[in-house]
């Protein structure tokens, strides 16, 4: 038994030795003097809002610098961080929509949120996120990067002239019935086309979505694989089509064209009762229906009378990219925790209407009383929380979203023109399809 | 007046470093790295290339779309030079008259040219978007820019209006520089202001008018950009998407350097070959002073 002893003893020692060693630690010294880089696609008020939000950060953290930059629309700033990162001064934080996500978990640029956040110990409590918002930028078991600005789509409408067309003021419709026979009720009180919003795919994936049904293959874009077909002109995708050019077709809806002003400014002028928009518009939208004299309400977007399925998020998320110093890293860190912390969405979310990211935050918001004097502020949130949780409503992943978009609009306006529903949707397919394999082959 | 001369050898030489500088860095340099990068597949993120022969050639040329969009920016610079040169010319008689407050006149009319062309765009705009243009509600129709048919009109009136300014420009200054005895002897000879102006003026102005047809023919190729993003992001459905805007999709948003750096390739050479038929074709018919 003594005999063994010894070797005992030293094969535990080598054991444990080896244990401690597969833990990846990083010394590092917290109060060294950092800078980073912080590159975001928020304009308007949002800069100033952003910048307060590093302003309180850098108060509690005398020694980190950081550099807050605007850097365009979010394509801007992802060309941008491109460029940067082949020239070796890339931002340490970037801001990218959700679209981008399989794109940058395959770029080779990043560094996964929830590693950086293994290696220093200071794991981040994704128990208090909402699910919807952490499960979409989650990739297989590993959270990628910090869900940010978070909306969803919303139906805003004018009550003032639901009420002139004799329409019930409290109870917006629900179905794509309900819209229809509204909008015809205000075509009939001398609205020239009562509804509309503006060239945008993300209502089509959106109402995909609320049919609880994939926008592409390999469990959407989840498996693990990179996905290689897209499955948005099925039964769903038609549907929700055959629905809203229909609508366009019977004059009851205003084609504004693409871009995020033409639609607001329809509303916002009375041209249109009814709109359909980004949650993030509530706080804009409100201001100007005020201006008029008007009332706004808000309610969930439409879904075909039955469909079972919710709303996946939409909105942003902040990235970290690779190949910078650990004290660099550790800064990075803090900077983007702190920015999902309660005071920071709070005064996010006042400030443009994206939700919170984190359960504390909302119960702060609710004991304060914010959603009784904004009730609007809350609706998007409720779609949400109603929406269940499945693959489908996690979000579709693709690589080439951005182009899948611009595909899928374009085949929107040919069917304006009087092409198909289904002959535009399988041409769109069959061209992301063509586009995706060639993506899949060079990004590996 | 005695004129000094350098018999420094390498003093030329050293005085172009400049130029060759900013040449080499901004121009050769980047034309190089495109005709290179036209023949790789290209990782969209890391830059990384893998050789592919002419396949982005081969791909750009099979693809319907974009052969439209050559078809279609064809069309497009035509309608701009054809549009941008005879109202330039027309305004600028006008402008080389003798009435009282012509100063004025001139400068408001050439202003345009001040703007960006994405400002350009934003006045286009806030006369024909759908929601509120202040056009949609005269005319009576909303859909000037959601129609595929009128789309493709409103671009290229905004983009001759745009470039009118500095076609103007270039027309009063070569309608000053015609020689008065010229015109006065035409017309001891019996021509009339008609023929005057076809046989005289005209005559004096082709230098102008060849250099502007040029000049107008880089302008819609490549510089009205900024006006298709802003108006229509080249719809309707593609159809105001020429072939600067189709390069711009490939490299900015859809991240496709390979095509676009083959595009662009194809876009230059075009550009280079119809500047090089002009003068070939239009050039010889130019009279010189």
């Amino acid at each position: 038994m003594k005999k063994w002893l010894p070797i005992l003893v030293v094969a535990l020692l080598v054991i444990s030795g080896l244990l401690t060693s597969c833990e990846k630690k990083v010394k590092v010294d917290e109060s060294a003097e950092v800078s980073i880089e912080f590159w975001h696609a928020m304009s308007g008020a949002r800069i100033d809002l952003i910048q307060g939000i590093v302003d309180k950060f850098t108060a509690e953290n005398p020694n980190i610098k950081v550099d807050v930059q605007y850097t365009g629309s979010y394509n801007d700033t992802l060309n941008k961080v491109k460029s940067a990162y082949k020239a070796g001064n890339a931002p340490d934080i970037f801001h990218s929509y959700e679209i981008g996500t399989l794109g940058l978990i395959n770029s080779g640029i990043i560094s996964p949120l929830d590693e950086i956040a293994k290696n220093f110990k200071r794991e981040i409590p994704w128990d208090d996120f909402f699910t919807p918002v952490q499960s979409y930028y989650k990739y297989q078991g590993d959270h990628y990067s910090m869900p940010f600005n978070t909306s969803t789509p919303l139906i805003y409408y004018n009550k003032t002239f639901f009420e002139k067309a004799g329409l019930d003021v409290n109870n917006p419709p629900k179905t794509y019935e309900e819209i229809r026979a509204a909008a015809l009720k205000l075509k009939a009180a001398g609205f020239e086309n009562p509804v509309t919003w503006n060239l945008h795919s993300w209502y089509f994936e959106q109402m995909i979505c609320l049919q609880d049904e994939p926008f592409v293959n390999d469990k959407n874009g989840r498996s693990g694989k990179l996905p290689t077909e897209v499955v948005f002109n099925g039964e769903a995708g038609q549907k929700v089509l055959d629905w809203w050019i229909g609508m366009e077709k019977d004059g009851l809806f205003l084609d504004v064209g693409p871009g995020w002003s033409n639609h607001r400014a329809a509303f916002g002028s009375g041209e249109v009762a009814i709109v359909m928009s980004s949650s993030s518009d509530v706080n804009r939208l409100t201001e100007a229906l005020a201006e008029k004299g008007w009332e706004m309400g808000t309610g969930y977007i439409p879904r075909p009378e039955g469909a079972k399925g919710g709303v996946a998020i939409g909105g942003g998320s902040l990235w970290m990219t690779n190949n910078h110093t650990p004290e660099e890293e550790l800064a990075t860190l803090k900077l983007i925790t702190f920015i999902s912390e309660d005071e920071a969405q709070i005064a996010w979310h006042k400030g443009t209407g994206y939700f919170p990211v984190r359960k504390t935050a909302m119960d702060q918001l609710k004991t304060e009383g914010w959603f009784d004097e904004n009730p609007n502020y809350l609706t998007a949130f409720n779609q949400l929380l109603d929406s269940p949780e499945t693959l489908n409503t996690a979000g579709g992943l693709l690589g080439i979203f951005p182009e899948a978009r611009e595909l899928i609009q374009s085949a929107i306006q040919e069917m304006y023109a009087g092409k198909s529903v289904k002959d535009g949707l399988d041409e769109a397919a069959a061209k992301v399809n063509a586009s995706m394999t060639e993506w899949n082959e060079v990004i590996q | 007046m005695k004129q000094s001369t350098f018999n420094n050898k390498y003093l030329p030489y050293v005085l172009l470093v400049p130029t060759f500088f900013i040449l080499i860095v901004f121009l050769f340099y980047p034309a190089i790295e495109t005709f290179r990068l036209s023949f790789f597949k290209i990782h969209p993120w890391t830059g990384v290339g893998k050789f592919a022969g002419f396949y982005n050639f081969i791909k750009i040329f099979t693809n319907t779309e974009y052969l439209r969009s050559f078809v279609l920016s064809a069309g497009f610079t035509l309608a701009v030079i054809a549009g941008g040169l005879f109202l330039s010319l027309l305004v600028a008689l006008l402008l080389n008259k003798k009435i009282a407050g012509i100063r004025v006149y001139r400068t408001l009319l050439i202003w345009p040219y001040a703007l960006s062309p994405a400002i350009a765009g934003a006045l286009f705009n806030f006369l024909f978007n759908p929601a509120n243009g202040v056009l949609c509600y005269f005319t009576g129709i909303r859909t000037w820019l959601t129609n595929d048919k009128t789309a493709i009109i409103v671009v290229i009136i905004a983009a001759v209006w745009k470039n009118l300014g500095y076609n103007i420009i270039f027309y009063l200054t070569a309608l000053r520089n015609v020689p008065g005895a010229a015109l006065e002897s035409a017309s001891i000879d019996g021509a009339g202001s008609v023929k005057k102006f076809f046989y005289i003026t005209f005559a004096f102005l082709s230098p102008t008018t060849f250099f502007l047809f040029v000049m107008n023919t880089i302008y819609a190729y490549f510089a009205s950009f900024g006006l298709i993003d802003v108006l229509t992001e080249g719809g309707p459905a593609g159809s105001t998407r020429i072939l600067i805007y189709h390069l711009y999709k490939d490299f900015f948003v859809h991240s496709k350097i390979g095509y676009a750096a083959a595009e662009s390739l194809v876009l230059f050479s075009l550009v280079v070959g119809v500047t090089i038929l002009q003068f070939r074709t239009a050039g010889k018919k130019v009279h010189y002073q």
